[in-house]
């Protein structure tokens, strides 16, 4: 009789699925490179020269001194993508963390205490109904053009779907038994909250949030697209769609590569996200 | 059979006497086509068409010609216009225009209950009045040298009464009866506008190849913000003309049976960045001066447009009217090193990062400019240029709706503005008297020396005076750096082969005029 297939550790499990393995190489290169932009931009990514609208490498009248070619200021495509993945990715992560942070607690807490549930779940409910581009807007507004007023924006934008998903996770980890034998042991509150609650829900919060970061990464381009996010001369990946709309036509290559770049992260971290979820989720171990 | 010819036979005359339509697409519409309630270029085009003034001004941009007033006379001490109005001349409507007209479109222009923000155009008029119906006298209190060329802008378009009272404050908004070559037809904002043709007119200015009637039976200002939507629609024939097109579609355009490409040689809407010269970093002359040295407009006019517009070193444009011809060799061109040293020079010294301070003060200054494809270009490549020489200029880009406001304040040290004008006198009296403060004067620019100038520019009787007083602003203004001139934009049409061709115009920036010489070929 064959014995029972032992359960691998999780992280065995993801590299085992091809697409996942693959995603995550490329968000492991993507994220090297966004750290390593210093060193290895092979130009000064703010410095603009005459050589402007040079096509890639690939093309008849490509240079390899710029790799992807230049943008219409006469500034490496390249040295800047490094650049602006490194402002996409921490304006991604640091506004879903911050979002994802505040949003978990106030999810726990109102399943932990159910008397401020209504308040909780009601203000949550007014903050859906501000689309997050439309948030950016006022704050930008208000606050003036920068990569800042953005991340407070899309922290903002990302509260309540986290809250929402935390609260009901949490809904039916209250419901187990373990939480009762907590009580019935005299843990404290705090005890109860952060050792029972909390670690049984951490894992399940932590796959919406890695869900979440794609969108987020999408919705952060848009507003830099429209004008409101970082501020010239620093590179971001949308700004750099927007500054190559103008050359679509003619130079399409500066608007292209930036966007396609944007795809790519985007898809990886949702491609990622779902197989964490699928080795993760104890529901959905085969 | 016969029924067959007769059908052939209307077919026919249907077809020749098919009506001459053209659609011109254009970024923007404007707020409204009130002459005295619209500064945007949007509403000068349209007004160009639908109305006239009392005198116009030839495709030279210097030479004044006849208009609603056959002939003028101007009293000897400057102060009294005597104009003769044309006995031939009607509305939209059919009711013929007389001398009360036109001093009821003046008096409404400069009456402070219109608020209009170009009564100052018509100069500081005691009166204005009919003498009889075809005479009309014009009272200054001082003279004014620039008087005729401020009557040839659209804010002196001859307006209708009646009309003007019936609607209210839907004047220029649902309806306006005009003088034109063209009539109000349907105005739907941000959509299009449409003018019909104004069968009577036959009062154009001499210089027109085509007096009048116009040979367009009807005229759609079509509204596409986007430049590449507006470059395709020239090249499918879906737009007959237009000046919107994007300087880096101008070769594919040349190229393109079927579209020709036309450009004036004058170029007087000049694009710029002033300094707020009382703010703690630009209020030093050598950092001014430093940062005009910095910047190579050349390149920056090949690379950024295309080789189209001019390089600008001077405030106007070198062929405006009293350029200050003196001022050519001692512009201020393309020379960082030059640049460093006066800035090491004055005591700026560069940090670890690159960026100048001194005294504590870090060499940044904040520039606001519009949000826009054009103003992005622009900033971004000074910005390039000036960190070459250790100054972090802070690019602060605002929508057109909240810009004004923006730039109306006392909040930035750089700010980017383009303007058309007519002349030197119209570009120095609108931006650095002192009483203009703090807009359009934002640079806060308070030299009694020039006022004095200014006024004396303004109220001169000769045209010697007059150009050397305009002058003698001029030099002051270039010597202390006031602006980084940056480029003169050409007037460029883009216009489908089937269409005469056009001579572009440069009056504020409305290259079709009074649209007298749209002509299909024959």
């Amino acid at each position: 009789m064959d014995a029972p297939e032992p359960i691998r550790p999780w992280w065995q499990r993801l590299i085992r699925d091809p697409a996942a393995l693959l995603a995550a190489v490329v968000l492991f290169v993507i994220v090297v490179c966004a750290i390593a932009a210093p060193w290895i931009a092979p130009h000064d990514p703010f410095a603009s020269s005459r050589a402007v609208m040079k096509p890639p490498v690939w093309n008849a009248r490509g240079d390899w001194a710029y790799i992807l070619g230049t943008d219409g200021q006469g500034r490496d495509m390249l040295s800047r993508l490094f650049y602006g993945t490194r402002l996409t990715l921490i304006i991604g992560l640091v506004s879903v963390g911050i979002g994802g942070v505040l949003g978990s607690f106030l999810g726990l807490l109102a399943a932990f205490r159910p008397g401020f549930d209504p308040f909780v779940m009601r203000f949550v409910d007014i903050m859906l109904s501000f689309p997050a581009i439309l948030l950016g807007l006022a704050l930008v507004a208000v606050l003036g053009p920068g990569a800042g007023p953005v991340i407070i924006a899309l922290a903002i934008a990302s509260v309540p779907d986290c809250a929402r998903i935390a609260r009901s996770i949490a809904v039916s980890v209250m419901k187990q038994e373990y939480i009762e034998a907590g009580r019935a042991l005299g843990l404290s509150n705090m005890a109860l909250f952060t050792r029972y609650l909390l670690r049984n829900s951490i894992s399940s919060i932590m796959i919406f949030i890695s869900l979440r970061f794609g969108q987020i990464i999408l919705i952060g381009a848009a507003l830099s697209f429209l004008g409101l996010g970082a501020r010239p001369p620093t590179a971001e990946l949308g700004m750099m769609a927007a500054q190559g709309r103008d050359f679509l036509l003619y130079a399409p290559h500066i608007a292209v590569i930036p966007s396609v770049l944007i795809f790519v992260i985007v898809l990886a971290a949702n491609v990622l996200g779902d197989a964490l979820r699928d080795v993760l989720d104890p529901r959905l171990r085969s | 059979m016969k029924r067959l010819l007769t059908t052939t036979a209307i077919l026919l005359t249907a077809g020749i006497a098919q009506a001459a339509e053209i659609t011109i697409v254009r970024e923007v519409d404007s707020n409204n086509y009130d002459p005295h309630k619209s500064t945007a270029r949007g509403a000068s085009e349209v007004l160009f068409m639908m109305g006239d003034t009392l005198v116009s001004l030839a495709p030279d941009m210097q030479t004044i010609e006849a208009g609603i007033a056959e002939s003028w006379e101007v009293s000897e001490d400057g102060k009294t216009y005597t104009f003769k109005i044309r006995d031939d001349v009607t509305f939209c409507d059919g009711k013929k225009l007389t001398a009360e007209d036109v001093a009821y479109s003046v008096n409404r222009w400069i009456d402070p209950e219109t608020k209009s923000p170009v009564g100052w155009r018509a100069g500081e008029v005691e009166s204005v009045t009919a003498l009889d119906d075809t005479t009309v006298e014009y009272k200054l209190t001082a003279p004014f040298s620039e008087l005729l060329y401020q009557l040839t802008q659209s804010f002196g378009t001859i307006i209708d009464k009646e009309n003007v009272e019936a609607l209210g404050a839907d004047f220029g908004v649902t309806g306006f009866n005009g003088t034109g070559p063209f009539c109000w037809g349907e105005w739907t904002p941000r959509d299009k506008m449409i003018l019909t043709k104004h069968e009577a007119y036959t009062w154009g200015a001499p210089f027109h190849s085509n007096t009048g009637p116009a040979s367009m039976d009807k005229i759609t200002w079509q509204i596409v913000p986007e430049e590449n939507t507006r470059t395709v629609a020239v090249i499918t024939g879906q737009s007959e003309v237009t000046q919107y097109v994007p300087y880096i579609a101008l070769e594919q355009l040349k190229a393109t049976p079927g579209v020709e490409v036309v450009q004036s040689d004058l170029a007087f809407w000049t694009y710029f960045m002033g300094f707020k010269i009382d703010k703690e970093t630009v209020s030093d002359p050598a950092v001014r001066t430093a940062i005009n040295l910095a910047v190579n407009q050349e390149a920056m006019a090949e690379d950024l447009f295309f080789g189209v517009v001019q390089p600008a070193y001077s405030y106007v444009s070198q062929e405006a009217l009293d350029w200050n011809r003196d001022l050519d060799d001692k512009l201020l061109k393309y020379d960082p090193e030059k640049a460093n040293q006066i800035l090491d020079d004055a005591g700026w010294v560069r940090g670890d990062d690159g960026v100048r301070s001194k005294d504590g003060v870090r060499l940044a200054p904040t520039a606001y400019v519009f949000a826009g494809s054009t103003w992005g270009k622009i900033s971004e490549a000074v910005q390039a240029y000036l960190r070459e020489i250790g100054v972090d200029m802070q690019i602060e880009a605002y929508d057109a709706t909240v810009a004004w406001g923006k730039l109306a304040t006392q909040e930035f040290d750089m700010f980017g503005m383009s303007f058309p004008y007519v002349s030197s006198g119209d570009a120095l009296n609108l931006y650095f008297r002192s009483e203009n403060m703090p807009t359009p004067n934002r640079m806060n620019w308070n030299d009694p020396k020039t006022d004095e100038l200014l006024l004396a520019g303004a109220t001169a009787l000769t045209d010697e005076k007059r150009s050397s007083s305009y002058g003698e602003v001029l030099e002051i203004v270039h010597d202390a750096a006031v602006w980084l001139p940056l480029y003169h934009e050409p007037m460029v049409i883009a216009q489908s082969d089937k269409l005469e061709t056009i001579v572009p115009h440069n009056i504020y920036g409305s290259g079709l005029y009074k649209g007298l010489d749209l002509k299909f070929k024959e």
